[in-house]
């Protein structure tokens, strides 16, 4: 919304007030009404003034440039100015604009006195489009002869050249100061003025009855709770009177004609949007107001066609649509250049019908902004009345009086009573008194009194549609005393409860501290993905997500796994050259689950993907290719800190994903948590430009947290000397490392502390199908030194058994 | 005796303080005072004195050999020290500007995930716990709830993104005080970090986005407190600075007010300020007292329970706190940016 200050002094009982606009400005934002801008208006012209071309002489060193001579100053022995020009429609002794240095025209452009082609020059002789004033560049602004030279061009351009234009970024519930009228109303007391006095217009009742013209008919009031139809002939038209186009132009709206320009006009002036139909157009005589029932195209003002759809409120001639309503007019019924009678609509629609409307047209014109937001019953005879008025004075044309009017419910006053202790306790405003809110609601025309000490009676006038409660109106009260007014204060509270929420954030951030120590980026992309990118990386399933209303196709569908992102981020800053990377996610994953409230069951996951060397590039280390083992080491220390459990590794499920020897799945107990592994050459070849294994791991972190570290018991080490003993032997190449190391588990029973896997070979000395394993076996008991004797038992179990099992030979 | 005691005192003296490596000083210390060595020797020859001479003389033996162990213990650190300074000056001086290299180099969290955790632990001091909500939300939770009817005008402030009417991704972190007003009962002091989504993709605009969301609830709650947190909250976050409370709506609070914090690079100034498009102000977060439409929707009591909340958006607090210009890299996981924090 913009307001023009001049517009605004037309409604202001004192209307030569010096007005700061950054004062005002901020005064307003302070109260809720939003200043987002101060614009200069297109005509706001210092140090522009009226000169006379006394003489023009060629630029010596530029064919199309002209020096002139230029007089600002009448009397004896003024010396003329020299100015360089570049228009061909100047002559000698032209009255014209010229912009002195100092001047700032429009687009910021500041003029100074320079030397153009070796030629001096002090000011700019200017066109109408480098004023602002006009849309005419072709040449110099000629001037009327008669004009006094020296005076400032702003004299000639009648009232409206000092204006300044507020522009309000308006909270949703302030339909009412979408006008120049509402705006001033908030306004006029923080200029301590009131508004002006408005003088009812009066009509004569003409003999011709409207009705006997047109009928208008409402198909249903609840989405039309007002019409109010007038009709006006003896019109002839033509452009506005100066006054008004000056107003629309200030605000940025082009003049068009007088008709149209005067619905315009109050519309900005009341916020009640008009339309004028030709009166000739509406041929069966009846004005329907009724919702579309078969979609159908019709063609606006502008000539472009739109599709109309159910639910759309129409105005019909008759069965025909005219009109959208409160959005825009038909081209078969709007103001022709030939037009002298026409019938004036004012009308209340449907707000949120409005809104689906417009939205799906897109099409957001003045007048559907301001249905959206909502109406006043009252308003809209209001801006019926003065819009007629306007036409009858301005242009002599004879208003059918009185209007069809509709209305249906009448403009209801609601009076509510508020206690001052409610004020008090929800602003911490402590010592404010009813007197003082009666005074703050009446300074913006709420009527209020008095009925006790603490007990404020208040009607809430039809302009402020939004108040509708008590809190409304303590938040009014509160904004007009001034949010700054309200003191300051630390609240504490005894506020306790299950805090389990608490510690998901604080395991969570444990989980990305932990892997950014780990060497690890974090990375946070959007949850939604195409169902292609998941499909290539073997996550699409029956259990994806997709959104409704997606913003393409990219981002369709939501995340079944963090890991095609973190693949993708991997290739976006392989192209920007970045080797060695190791990236991090924490972030849900959504699949459908008839069992959750919004039948989504979304899961925290933790994803990773290292790609390059275990030391990046190091001038003192050897490199060492980042493998298999590397991620799950990473996986194991992650999971080590971050809980007490003992994950299990098997062969992979997503074999799209994962090479198929180089994958595994991570079980916790039966339940599967996640997976790691090498990204399948393939998928490494398609999609990324690197022959580097990528490595990359999933762990579904809401089932870790359950085993949280802090359920840790500690254990007190033993006072007695633990026993070390080597042990290597050949098994087949397919015994796993973890049937071995179960199986000498059981055999060396608790006293067998701990055993860790120290080398493994495979060579042509032990066998094409055979590998050694060593480990390095730890015994030691809590309660007694270990004998040898038995530390020999026990060897001789572990090999027994390992023999019978695993058919693993000690070797010599 | 005594004469030649002397005399193998100097003796030794000489011979301990010239041994050139330890093993020739384990020697000399056999030598004069081991189980057979020549001081041993000479005290059994005490046994053939008189009483009186023989502890005059035990004496004087006694103090020779204290002395030589003193002299031995006094050479042996010497000839540590000879060994260590041998180590010391063989090893060439280092390049100490190299690059250290440690097994692996430290990652980097997110400046999301940093800017979170710091409005967590601020508002965490104060007495908020944090609770989390679902990212995928029901139409109830995420607008009716909060005094949002379908034909609300605040709907469409919002393009939501919808899997299927009533489901939606939450538009704002809000239905999170819907949940913890249904599942609790004041007083409440909560904050609910997380992600939202909104139909939205320009230069100022992602389809995602972190917002943190406040909630307290108690007999006696009034802006004035509102505006103590948020205070604190800014405080902290940016160091002291003044804000200012501007009212303005929001469907679910009321009175609400828009925060703005004095502008970090023009210090309020305004001048020719690019930041803050010269207003001295820099918009942060949105606030108000909870509608008593939203204590209705969840049972409480609106004449005995008054409470506030806040919101804002992290991504909006990193861009200042960090000077990143562009809201999109912050999801463009470009390494050239996330190595920076």
């Amino acid at each position: 919304m913009l307001l023009s200050l001049n517009w605004l002094r037309d409604y202001l009982a004192k209307s030569d007030l010096k007005i700061d606009p950054k004062d005002l400005a901020d005064k307003l934002t302070m109260r809720g009404i939003h200043v987002a801008a101060i614009k200069r208006p297109a005509f706001s012209l210092e140090n522009v003034v009226v000169g006379r071309i006394e003489k023009i002489d060629k630029h010596p060193n530029a064919d199309r440039l002209q020096v002139t001579q230029v007089i600002i100053k009448t009397g004896q022995g003024v010396e003329p100015i020299q100015i360089v020009c570049g228009a061909k429609n100047i002559a000698e002794g032209d009255i014209v604009p010229i912009a002195l240095p100092g001047s700032i025209l429009p687009g910021d452009f500041e003029i100074k006195r320079s030397t153009i082609r070796g030629v001096e020059s002090f000011g700019m002789i200017c066109s109408g489009k480098e004023l602002g004033i006009s849309e005419d560049s072709e040449g110099i602004l000629q001037l009327p002869k008669h004009s006094g030279i020296g005076q400032p061009l702003t004299s000639l351009l009648g009232g409206g050249n000092n204006d300044t234009i507020l522009e309000f970024e308006l909270t949703p519930n302030r339909a009412d100061c979408q006008s120049v009228l509402g705006l001033a109303r908030e306004i006029a007391p923080v200029l301590k003025t009131k508004l002006r006095e408005q003088k009812p217009t009066k009509f004569k009742i003409t003999p011709h009855r409207t009705s006997s013209i047109i009928k208008v008919e409402v198909e249903d009031p609840n989405v039309c709770p007002r019409y109010v139809a007038r009709v006006i002939d003896g019109l002839k038209v033509q452009e506005s009177p100066d006054w008004i186009k000056q107003r629309l132009e200030s605000i940025g709206i082009r003049p068009i004609n007088n008709i149209v320009d005067v619905t315009n006009f109050v519309m900005f002036e009341y916020g009640q949007p008009l339309h004028a139909f030709d009166l000739r157009k509406i041929q069966s005589g009846t004005i329907k107001v009724a919702s579309c029932k078969t979609p159908t195209d019709f063609k606006l003002l502008t000539g472009e066609s739109v599709g109309l759809e159910p639910g759309d409120i129409l105005i019909q001639d008759g069965d025909r649509p005219i009109a959208v309503a409160g959005i825009m007019g038909g081209e078969n019924s709007q103001i022709a250049a030939d037009t002298t009678s026409i019938v004036l609509e004012s009308a209340a629609f449907a707000p949120h019908q409005i809104r689906k409307t417009s939205k799906r047209l897109a099409l957001h014109t003045e007048s559907s902004k301001r249905f959206e937001k909502g109406f006043d019953l009252a308003t809209v005879a209001a801006a019926s009345e003065r819009a007629a008025a306007l036409l009858r004075d301005s242009m002599n044309a004879n208003v059918y009086h009185p209007p069809i009017d509709t209305n249906e419910f009448g403009a209801k006053e609601a009076v509510i009573s508020i206690d001052m202790r409610d004020v008090r306790k929800i602003t911490g405003l402590k010592e404010i008194s009813a007197e003082k809110a009666s005074e703050l609601l009446d300074s913006i025309d709420i009527p209020s009194h008095k009925k006790s000490v603490n007990i404020l009676s208040v009607r809430f006038p039809t302009h402020r549609q939004d108040l509708k409660g008590n809190v409304d109106l303590i938040e009014e009260v509160a904004r007009l005393e001034g949010y700054d007014a309200i003191p300051e204060h630390l609240p504490t509270s005894l506020a306790t409860y299950d805090r389990l929420d608490e510690s998901a954030f604080d395991f969570e951030f444990k989980a990305k501290s932990l892997c950014a120590s780990m060497g690890l980026r974090e990375t946070i992309h959007y949850s939604f993905v195409s169902d292609t990118v998941l499909r290539n990386y073997g996550f699409a399933n029956e259990g994806m997500v997709s959104l409704k209303n997606p913003l393409s196709d990219e981002m369709k569908v939501l995340r079944t796994s963090l890991i095609p992102s973190l693949i993708q981020t991997y290739a976006y800053n392989l192209n920007r050259k970045v080797q060695h990377q190791r990236l991090f996610e924490l972030a849900k994953t959504f699949v459908w689950d008839e069992k959750e409230e919004t039948k989504v069951k979304e899961t925290a996951f933790l994803a990773g993907l290292i790609s390059g060397n275990l030391s990046g590039s190091n001038w003192k280390d050897k490199p060492t290719a980042l493998d298999f083992y590397h991620v799950k080491g990473l996986v194991e220390n992650l999971v080590r800190q971050l809980t007490s459990v003992r994950l299990a590794f098997e062969a992979p499920k997503n074999t799209t994903l994962y090479h198929p020897n180089r994958g595994a799945m991570i079980k916790l107990g039966l339940k599967e948590v996640g997976s790691l592994g090498e990204v399948h050459p393939v998928i490494r070849d398609n999609l990324l430009e690197t022959s580097e294994p990528v490595l990359v791991f999933e762990l579904n972190l809401e089932a870790l947290r359950k085993y949280e570290r802090s359920t840790t018991r500690y254990k007190i080490p033993s006072k007695f000397p633990a026993i070390e003993l080597d042990l290597a032997f050949v098994v087949d190449k397919s015994v796993s490392c973890h049937s071995v190391l179960e199986n000498m588990k059981h055999s060396g029973s608790e006293l067998l502390t701990d055993v860790t896997v120290f080398d493994i070979y495979e060579g042509e000395s032990i066998g094409p199908s055979k590998k050694s394993m060593a480990f390095h076996l730890t015994f030691q008991s809590t309660e007694r030194t270990l004998q040898d004797s038995e530390i020999q038992d026990l060897k001789n179990r572990i090999l027994a058994n390992l023999k019978d099992k695993h058919g693993a030979e000690l070797r010599a | 005796m005594i004469e030649q005691i002397n005399q193998l005192r100097a003796e030794a003296h000489s011979q301990i303080f010239s041994a050139p490596d330890p093993e020739a000083l384990d020697r000399l210390r056999v030598h004069y005072i081991g189980k057979k060595g020549v001081l041993t020797g000479l005290l059994h020859q005490l046994k053939d004195l008189t009483p009186e001479k023989r502890r005059e003389m035990g004496a004087v033996l006694n103090e020779v050999k204290t002395n030589l162990e003193q002299d031995l213990k006094q050479r042996q650190t010497e000839l540590k020290r000879i060994v260590l300074d041998k180590e010391i000056s063989g090893a060439s001086p280092l390049d100490v500007t190299l690059p250290g290299s440690y097994a692996i180099n430290a990652g980097s969290l997110h400046p999301v995930t940093r800017v979170m955790n710091d409005v967590v632990q601020i508002l965490k001091r104060i007495g908020f716990s944090v609770v989390t909500g679902p990212e995928i939300e029901l139409e109830f939770y995420n607008f009716e709830a909060l005094n949002t009817p379908e034909d609300h005008p605040a709907r469409d402030m919002q393009d939501t993104f919808y899997i299927n009417p009533p489901v939606l991704l939450r538009s704002h972190t809000s239905p999170v005080q819907i949940r913890t007003m249904k599942e609790n009962r004041p007083p409440i002091q909560v904050i609910a970090p997380g992600k939202v989504y909104r139909s939205d993709y320009d230069l100022t605009h992602t389809p995602m986005f972190h917002q943190i969301e406040g909630l307290m609830v108690d007999e006696h709650l009034s802006l004035a407190d509102l505006k103590g947190v948020l205070n604190y909250l800014i405080k902290n976050l940016f160091g002291t600075r003044s804000l200012r409370f501007r009212p303005s709506f929001f469907p679910f609070t009321e009175p609400s007010a828009e925060v703005d914090m004095q502008c970090i690079q023009c210090k309020g100034s305004g001048k020719d300020c690019r930041l803050c498009k010269s207003t001295g102000w820099l918009e942060i977060g949105g606030c108000g007292m909870v509608h008593p439409n939203v204590f209705k929707s969840v049972g409480y009591d609106p004449d005995r329970y008054s409470g506030f909340a806040f919101g804002m958006g992290i991504e909006r607090i990193a861009m200042l706190k960090y000077g990143i210009d562009d809201l999109r890299s912050f999801f463009e996981n470009d390494i050239r940016m996330l190595e920076q924090f």
